[in-house]
């Protein structure tokens, strides 16, 4: 069954409706646009809760009928949602990986963190020629330095060992 | 006037001055296709350097990275789904899709020529209508840029996607989005939660990339060694030629060019705004809207062309008034100052020579894009797409991260791009459009000053919004894109109606 026009609404609804909340404390003329704007998201969003509520009732009756006749036919198409996310390991392993060089990159370095990142995030994803890693890693990051602090001269965090 | 233009020729086809063009463009582009990088900040750490050359020599420099830059954006827009410029975005709409089904090639072929076509027009209309075109913009108040806010923001949530009411609500989304921060009227703090970052508001491009840049790359490392690009049949020099794209554009390339003139005219109008309403004519005219989106080539002659038009249009105002209509412009009358030259109406009497050569020198860096786009971009940034994805994804995340946090050095705004490619992400699969969420990000703040400006001035009497000329026909144009799309509705409603009676 397909919730998500429904929960989607719904939280388009909580949006809005915090908006005009939040807003309407703000000073004079201030409030107009978030008030509106809060309202709006409101008002559209009821369109979609609707459509979610129908579509549910309607997929309620086919699992009904389905249960009825009993076909495999019917109980395949009552539940043929795509997942919301296609691969949760690959793509919880991206996500870590990161927050976790965001969160080194400071204290590490930009260029060092980077590398790292690379090369690690490389091998987790599947790639398994450490010539193609290296080699690619090394240049990219070559690129980078010479482009952002040889001829940009864009202050970049510093490596934790150049760092006095 | 003509007379000048044409003694200003050989001043702008000196040697030293076709150097400056060469490099200047060269530089746009690379500047350009680098997310972070804008043209803005290479022109400002530039011209300190050009101090000791003539004058023409520094804006040749500029007008190179000025129209480079312009079609550099499209380059990670196209390959990676990464508008290098905001001025892209409306590029990434069809741009990607066709890198994604081996069309890459095609699709950088078509932005090359767009963006060039479109600067040629733009800087034939600064040569011949500047003048005249700068009366224009003295007509647009307050209550003309309100409507011109409203009008992109209502067309793009209608008309982008296929749910109209999913399509306003990630617009009205984005002007939530584009609220946080300090009331720049009143002062006010708004949705900052007593947070020291948030009182800035959101970076445009922190938000522009993690929505747009970050859900794809998640993608492609889900999909890992699945193909996720159709790099077999990427071909680096697709057929089909110049005339070939002449013949399939030029009704496009004349229209979005037109509007991009028009837009760039306006102060405080940039490319994107060009860029998107360009787009979204190119959709509403064609025979086949529902291709837009899927990798219609002609949704990026739209956007390339229309948003190369503002460039040189946008220096209209700036030439002929004194009065910068963006911030490269502001730039460009910085560079006059620089070199002892007063902008405003008798610059044109005191150097004609500058003038006028700077005129040919942005048409002729929009010509320089058709060889070294095609050459830089399709034959060297196109290798990208051969690199296994299983490397393309944590390259792509770096440059990202580089990109983001060159804009403000902080750390911070890495996260909130990750968050906000999470929300991309969430609402790409749930079938929200993600252009509109921008769009409200960029246009809602526009609307909202421009709004409580005019309620000022016109001691908050609402009927000056639909009593002045200009006003009344953005209006009209407002309600002639909102009854369209209501008749497409209905229609669709009764033919469906009819197709399940026939069943």
């Amino acid at each position: 069954m397909n919730y998500r026009d429904l929960f989607s609404g719904i939280a388009f609804l909580i949006i809005g409706a915090s908006t005009v909340w939040m807003g309407k404390d703000f000073f004079a003329d201030a409030a107009y646009v978030p008030i509106g704007a809060g309202a709006l998201m409101g008002a559209f969003s009821l369109p979609l809760i609707w459509r979610g509520v129908k579509s549910i009732l309607a997929a309620r009756a086919m699992t009904d009928s389905t249960k009825a006749s009993n076909t495999e036919a019917h109980r395949t198409q009552a539940h043929a949602v795509p997942a919301l996310v296609d691969h949760p390991a690959r793509f919880a392993t991206t996500l870590g990986c990161c927050l976790v060089y965001y969160a080194a990159m400071p204290i590490v370095g930009f260029y060092t963190t980077s590398a790292l990142f690379i090369s690690l995030l490389a091998v987790l994803l599947g790639e398994r020629r450490p010539a193609v890693v290296a080699g690619i890693t090394l240049g990219f990051i070559t690129l980078l330095y010479a482009l952002f602090a040889v001829v940009l001269k864009r202050p970049l965090p510093v490596e934790f060992f150049l760092a006095s | 006037m003509f007379e000048s233009l044409l003694n200003a020729l050989p001043v702008a086809l000196q040697f030293e001055s076709l150097i400056s063009l060469f490099v200047g463009t060269l530089i746009g582009i690379l500047i350009g296709a680098l997310p972070g990088l804008n043209p803005v900040m290479a022109i400002a750490l530039m011209l300190p350097l050009t101090y000791g050359f003539d004058p023409i020599i520094a804006l040749g420099l500029v007008a190179g990275i000025y129209n480079g830059s312009m079609y550099g954006g499209s380059i990670p827009a196209i390959l990676l789904n990464i508008p290098g410029t905001p001025a892209a975005i409306a590029t990434t709409f069809d741009g990607y899709p066709m890198t994604r089904k081996g069309e890459g090639g095609l699709a950088l072929k078509t932005a090359c020529w767009s963006s060039a076509i479109g600067g040629i027009v733009s800087a034939l209309a600064l040569m011949t209508l500047a003048p005249m075109l700068a009366k224009v913009t003295l007509a647009f108040g307050p209550a003309e840029y309100f409507w011109v806010a409203v009008f992109g923001l209502v067309s793009i949530a209608l008309l982008v996607g296929k749910d109209a009411s999913k399509g306003m609500l990630c617009a009205l989304l984005g002007v939530i989005i584009g609220l946080v921060g300090v009331d720049t009227i009143s002062g006010a703090e708004r949705f900052t939660f007593d947070t020291l970052y948030l009182v800035g508001g959101f970076e445009l491009l922190v938000v522009l990339i993690g929505l747009y840049a970050v859900p794809p790359v998640l993608e492609m490392a889900e999909k890992r060694n699945e193909s996720y690009f159709n790099a077999e049949s990427f071909r680096v020099s697709p057929g089909g030629g110049a005339l070939g794209l002449l013949r399939r554009h030029w009704r496009t390339w004349s229209r979005s060019s037109l509007i991009g003139v028009a837009v760039g005219i306006l102060p405080g109008a940039g490319g994107n705004l060009a860029a998107l309403l360009s787009y979204n004519e190119a959709k509403r005219k064609s025979s086949e809207p529902e291709s837009f989106g899927t990798g219609n080539p002609v949704g990026i002659a739209a956007a390339e062309s229309g948003n190369s038009a503002d460039n040189a249009a946008a220096m209209i105002p700036s030439l002929t008034l004194g009065i910068p209509g963006n911030l490269i412009a502001a730039l460009v009358l910085g560079a006059l100052m620089i070199h002892g030259l007063q902008p405003g109406p008798q610059l044109f009497t005191r150097a004609p020579d500058v003038v006028f050569g700077f005129m040919w020198q942005m048409l002729l860096t929009a010509m320089l894009l058709l060889l070294l786009g095609g050459m830089v971009a399709t034959r060297l940034f196109a290798q990208v797409l051969r690199m296994p994805s299983a490397l393309l994804v944590p390259t792509t995340l770096v440059l990202m991260a580089v990109g983001v946090y060159t804009v403000n050095g902080n750390v911070m705004d890495l996260y909130v791009m990750l968050g906000f490619g999470l929300l991309g992400y969430l609402l790409n699969r749930l079938g929200f459009p993600l252009a509109p969420v921008v769009l409200g990000v960029l246009l809602g703040p526009m609307a909202e000053q421009n709004y409580r400006l005019t309620m000022l001035i016109a001691q908050n009497d609402w009927t000056v919004l639909f009593t002045r000329p200009i006003s009344l026909g953005i209006v009209a144009l407002l309600a002639a894109v909102l009854l369209s799309q209501l008749w497409k509705t209905l229609r669709q409603r009764v033919r469906s109606a009819a197709h399940s009676q026939q069943r």
